[in-house]
């Protein structure tokens, strides 16, 4: 691990077209502004400067870098040579298609005024901005950005010993405290604590055991072993897997268009146990991208192909032209790069189809480097058995086929012989022991890729056909403009040249998806490692260090922390890109252990809470909400793993993450609590809270029936009010007493209303358990 | 009830110390992020989605020529679409002049014949992929990828929702249409402006928004059991200072109350006389445009009313048939609607626009139907800013192609947001390291249509 930290700065392969202003002497800067500059404005600058949306032909005007950058067309002004210089072609109206300014040829003088210019050298002031992004820092060539840099080799800043401070993290916080005049908060108390451990971790309620037995463990080390306990749950993988379920866009159903059997569950499935069995990152980034070429992988980690197999796809009509099919097909890989470069890079590789990226060290190139890894990529469905027996039950699936196709014909002739009936007979007597004696005939397939390049040809004069060439792989040509009807030069199979050198080696096995996922451990290892560590942050304190947890590129936001997330990502690189590790880590902080208090001063400063001045209050996702509903209403079903079940039915009764996610119908409920869509990559959960979820728990039966439940488990008085069970239920539901008031709130209730006939003769406690379900307290973490 | 309503406040007040939720709910609408850009002309959209693709050729874009060259193939009519088609089929259908316009409209359209001089039939508009999942996308997504927001989405991320106790952006299907929820999704854009399907193939306001009413208690026993609610988590707020998110949790239940209120009488057709009844006459459909102008008087911004399940308009075979029978359920509403906004001053500011996701092939398929036509087809528009009396654009000879002045959806989407008071260069969300837009990187407002 130490090689990563003296790990090269690589040279910029975007500073092609950002050579540094050449310096100009005042009277050629002077007549630029006086003669040039004018004319510029009045007639360029509409459609060619940062301004300009669109930006026509991707070419800008103000700014000499961009100016000798060029555009779409290629370079536009070579400095000092007019005649050479496209530029000076369209303002003579010498080519029929393009002459600018398209309104009308300029007159002679103003043209000559920009033949002197070009004649001089482009003499231009120093741009103010070089760049498009809004308030960003200005980038000097060559120099990368902070994201891109190899990991600060920081050992702890120097600290005053302090009570507050408990591990690493606290002195980064406590420092920045201390640089923006903020106080931290006093810690959570012990059931705060506990509470907050639970539905952070776990995505459940703690019981009031739990609670209570946490709060009477005078052990000095009762937290480390209370996170160490909750840490080895089996539902921390359901919890924080569904995390990374949002990364990959997972569906439990694919495109009716798909000939795949697979079962989608296999994935969701692998993930939840890779996350328990606390799965290395980079195995874990490994085993999703090429498990079937990562030596170390058992048969069932096939199932960690989902993250491509599950991919969007759009339907390919036969009928349409080939072109119309190439554009879709660009779609689909424009969309695997997209994941992929958000998930594992945080960075937004797809913006680099059309042009190099605007903002960050991605060319077109690198792009169709990439776009070739998933062009020689098939969706398929891949058996989780070890090699010799899915060849065995492939074999008999083919047999079998066959032995059908016969049936079939047989069945169709009109006249059946005694022959042909004991023919069928046989045939069907066949089909039935190769299927009865084939070891794991009907083991499902998981929805995997395999190596098979794609070829979109003509079939025929009115069809289109896509050729899947197994296991060939091939190199795109860059689309210019991102348009497969335009190719331009071939480019190899290989990774990000910022990361891999300008003679970036090519791929080398098959498709390269395995090459691919080693590079990012090889060759950006220190950006791989800050992106899964401000997830896991940003999970655990609801925002990250990062604010952009799927953008680290220049657009993105830049960490509140920098040194806090080098030195968090360089130890989980030396704890061997463990998880655990990282969440213990975090979890063991006084910083996350702060009350989420409210203090004015702190809050004028700090009103965002950036720098962790205190805990975050959270309100739970549906998933969790959902669970902890069923869990306090006693019934909620443990089970793990297997077929997802609709979630609509009042039946289901297991946790929210094997519910079912349809990429085209996703459930009402999920979408109405901002779950995210899974058609693309979504890096974030954002809060939404409308009047149409409280529609749901006013009036929904969902909540209706675990409020029936909670009288069936509390089993009230009918007819009477009882302090007793009114605090049983608080002790259940917020695994705390219940405080005089309440008990004041509640029996005013009961004097106040009447018995309805619907409901038997429980209907005010069933309506009473309603509201404690329907309350804030059930809804937020504190 | 307002009355009521303002007892329970006093009450919540007084137990929480005088921590009232009055103000919550400016503070709410205050997070709009946009603001129009320029003048208004729409301040709500109806669009009349005729799911499956009619052929222009039957209603609004007459082509004698059809009729010479029926059986034939010239070199003019020989594209490539989605199926193989064969010679030209004429439409049987006769034309004539309406309104003082001079409008040419076919005898399909008796009733919105009354309109013609509201209308502003676009002849030239074409799309980019003649297949219905694709074509979908880009009409109500501006993409043929199903990856970003539909129209609706970002309208109410431009100007969110003037009625809050209603949602802002409904869409109103007997069934549903190819692609379902993509086509109304807010993909990147925040999900409060997603928006809300409504199956209105039953008519009771309870089935038509999900959980609008308690089945099982009565509205003042519910408004008990949420005053009880409200204490206990103003009591939860109280102990916990200020925190925007349990307000406005504790505000989006007041509103919820209220919307089962306000919805339901909106939802109703129950209140409607008979003879407004008669006017929109019987179906799905015709229920569907009454829905829609109730929505629109209550200030709902968008409102889409899809013709039918599944893709009605789908006519590749027995096409002259179906396409008589479609506009009969079809001209009748639509006409009755415009009636009603127009009858209501509303008209001015509601912009009304129909069509499909494409149109149809002149050409035949199967002998007596026509295949899905991308290259060109006709849709209109009337009222909120736009021109009446007028069509723009022309196609081929034979209705297949858009030859002159065609618009491309984005440019349609480009003049739809301008209408509604925004510039679609400058109504964008930065998203994966790009400021996205509805209209990608093009759109041109077509301005001659505006009045």
């Amino acid at each position: 691990m130490s090689l990563l930290l003296s790990w090269a700065v690589l040279p910029m392969t975007v500073a092609d077209g950002m050579e540094p202003d050449a310096a100009f002497g005042r009277a050629e800067v002077e007549f630029f502004e006086s003669s040039i500059r004018p004319l510029l404005v009045k007639h360029c600058y509409k459609c060619h400067s940062e301004k300009s949306t669109p930006l026509r032909g991707n070419f800008r005007l103000d700014d000499r870098q961009h100016l000798v950058a060029g555009g779409d067309l290629g370079i536009a002004v070579v400095p000092g040579e007019p005649d050479a210089s496209l530029l000076w072609t369209a303002l003579e109206y010498a080519d029929e298609d393009l002459q600018m300014p398209p309104e009308g040829k300029l007159p002679d003088r103003e043209r000559e005024a920009i033949r002197k210019w070009i004649e001089l050298g482009l003499p231009m002031p120093p741009s103010r901005d070089q760049s498009r992004s809004r308030g960003k820092e200005k980038r000097e060539p060559g120099q990368l950005h902070w994201s891109f840099l190899p990991l600060a080799n920081s050992s702890l800043p120097p600290f005053r010993s302090d009570e507050w401070i408990r591990t690493g993290i606290d002195v980064y916080i406590s420092r920045k405290h201390r640089q923006e005049r903020l106080r931290h908060s006093p810690p959570a108390t012990r059931r705060e604590l506990v509470r907050r451990l639970h539905f952070d971790l776990l995505g459940l309620p703690p019981s009031s055991k739990d609670v209570s037995d946490f709060q009477d463990d005078s052990s000095p080390d009762a937290w480390e072993q209370l996170v160490d306990r909750t840490l080895a749950s089996p539902h921390y993988g359901e919890r924080w897997g569904r995390y990374w379920l949002d990364l990959a866009r997972y569906t439990d159903t694919t495109a009716s268009w798909l000939v795949s059997t697979g079962k989608a569950h296999l994935y969701r499935d692998w993930v939840i146990k890779a996350l328990n069995d606390d799965l290395p990152y980079d195995q874990f980034v490994i085993m999703q991208l090429a498990a079937d070429k990562n030596p170390v992988a058992n048969p069932e980690d096939i199932a960690a192909l989902g993250f491509l197999g599950l991919s969007p796809t759009y339907w390919k009509e036969p009928r349409l032209a080939k072109e119309v099919i190439r554009e879709i097909v660009a779609e689909e890989w424009e969309e695997r790069i997209d994941a992929v470069g958000r998930t594992f890079l945080g960075l937004s590789i797809a913006c680099a189809r059309c042009h190099d990226h605007k903002f960050d060290p991605i060319t077109t190139r690198d792009y169709y480097a990439l776009a070739g890894v998933f062009a020689s990529t098939r969706l398929i469905g891949r058996s989780l058995l070890p090699p010799e027996e899915a060849l065995v039950v492939e074999k008999a699936h083919l047999q079998v086929g066959k032995l059908e196709g016969q049936v079939a014909r047989l069945k169709e002739e009109k006249e059946q012989g005694p022959e042909d009936q004991q023919r069928l007979v046989s045939l069907q007597a066949e089909i039935k022991k190769l299927r009865e004696t084939t070891p794991h005939y009907d083991r499902p397939l998981a929805q995997g890729v395999d190596d098979a390049s794609l070829y979109v040809l003509d079939d025929g004069p009115d069809r289109t056909r896509l050729d899947y060439r197994v296991g060939e792989s091939r190199n795109l040509p860059v689309f210019l403009r991102g348009n497969p009807a335009t190719p331009g030069e071939l480019v190899e199979r290989r990774f990000l040249e910022v990361f891999a050198g300008e003679n970036a080696q090519p791929f080398q096995h098959g498709s390269g998806r395995g090459d691919l996922a080693n590079s990012f451990f090889s060759d950006s290892p220190a950006l791989v490692a800050r992106v899964i560590v401000n997830r896991i942050w940003m999970h655990h304190f609801g925002e990250g260090l990062v604010r952009t947890p799927s953008d680290f590129g220049h657009q993105g936001e830049h960490p509140s922390h920098p040194d806090l997330l080098d030195n968090l990502a360089r130890r989980f690189l030396e704890h061997g890109w463990s998880i655990k590790w990282l969440h213990r880590e975090i979890l063991l902080s006084a910083t996350y252990q702060q009350s989420v208090t409210f203090d004015e001063s702190n809050e004028l400063s700090d009103p965002d809470n950036k720098y962790l001045w205190r805990m975050n209050r959270r309100r739970l996702d549906i998933e969790a909400w959902r669970d902890t509903m069923l869990s306090v209403a006693g019934i909620l079903d443990l089970r793990m793993a297997g077929s997802a079940e609709i979630l609509g039915g009042a039946e289901n009764r297991r946790r929210t993450v094997y519910g079912q996610v349809a990429r085209r119908d996703l459930d009402a409920v999920l979408q109405m609590y901002g779950f995210p869509p899974p058609i693309s990559h979504s890096p974030k959960r954002e809060v939404n809270i409308t009047p149409m979820q409280q529609l749901f728990v006013l009036n929904g039966e969902f909540i209706r029936q675990r409020a029936t439940d909670l009288v069936r488990r509390l089993q009230p008085p009918k007819d009477k009010f009882s302090e007793e069970i009114v605090n049983r239920a608080f002790q259940l539901l917020y695994q705390r007493p219940v405080e005089k008031v309440e008990i004041q709130i509640t029996r005013e209730y009961f004097q106040h209303s009447q018995e309805d006939a619907g409901e038997a003769t429980y209907g005010r406690w069933h309506q009473l358990f309603q509201v404690l379900l329907a309350a804030n307290e059930l809804a937020f973490v504190d | 009830m307002e009355k009521i309503i303002l007892d329970r406040r006093t009450m919540i007040q007084s137990l929480a110390g005088g921590a009232g939720t009055l103000g919550l709910v400016s503070q709410l609408s205050a997070e709009q992020p946009n603001r129009p850009h320029h003048r208004v002309r729409a301040r709500r959209v109806i669009q009349l989605f005729m799911n499956g693709g009619p052929f222009q050729g039957d209603f609004l874009d007459p082509k004698p020529l059809l009729e010479k060259y029926e059986g034939q193939r010239p070199s003019q009519a020989d594209l490539r679409t989605e199926r193989a088609t064969a010679g030209l089929l004429p439409s049987p259908f006769k034309y004539s002049r309406h309104g003082e316009s001079g409008l040419e409209m076919s005898e399909l359209l008796p009733g919105l014949a009354r309109h013609a001089d509201e209308l502003c039939v676009l002849r030239s508009m074409y799309t980019d992929n003649p297949n219905h999942g694709p074509a979908l996308l880009l009409m109500n997504n501006g993409s043929i990828t199903p990856t970003v927001p539909s129209m609706g989405a970002w309208m109410m991320y431009g100007l969110g929702s003037e009625n809050e106790n209603l949602p802002g952006y409904v869409v109103l299907c007997p069934g549903r249409p190819v692609r379902f929820s993509i086509l109304w999704n807010s993909a990147f854009l925040p999900s409060r402006y997603q928006g809300t399907y409504i199956n209105h193939s039953s008519l009771e306001p309870e089935k038509l928004i999900p959980y609008l009413r308690n089945t099982t208690i009565g509205r003042e026993q519910q408004q008990r059991q949420l005053l009880m609610l409200q204490q206990l988590n103003h009591r939860h707020l109280e102990k916990r200072a200020s925190d925007r998110q349990l307000e406005a949790r504790i505000a989006a239940m007041e509103t919820a109350f209220r919307m089962q209120f306000a919805a339901s009488e909106a939802f109703d057709l129950a209140g409607e006389t008979a003879a407004t009844r008669e006017a929109y006459g019987k179906g799905h459909f015709a229920n569907g445009c009454l829905l829609a102008r109730r929505l629109a008087e209550r200030d709902v911004r968008f409102i889409q009313v899809y013709h039918g399940n599944g893709q009605p308009w789908d006519t590749h075979n027995d096409h002259h048939q179906k396409s008589r029978e479609l506009a009969g359920t079809m001209d009748r509403p639509v006409a009755a609607l415009l009636d009603d906004l127009k009858q209501r001053g509303m008209l001015e500011d509601t912009l009304v626009i129909w069509g499909g996701e494409f149109g149809r092939t002149p050409t035949t398929e199967n002998g007596n139907g026509r295949d899905h036509n991308h290259y060109g087809f006709t849709m209109w528009m009337a009222g909120g800013g736009v021109r009446g009396g007028m069509s723009y654009g022309e196609t081929d000879d034979f209705g297949f192609k858009a030859e002159t002045d065609p618009v491309h959806i984005h440019d349609l989407h480009a003049t739809i947001l301008h209408l509604l008071g925004i510039d679609h260069e400058r109504l964008t969300y930065r998203y994966a390291g790009r400021d996205f837009r509805l209209t990608d990187v093009s759109g041109n407002v077509v301005n001659k249509i505006l009045s």
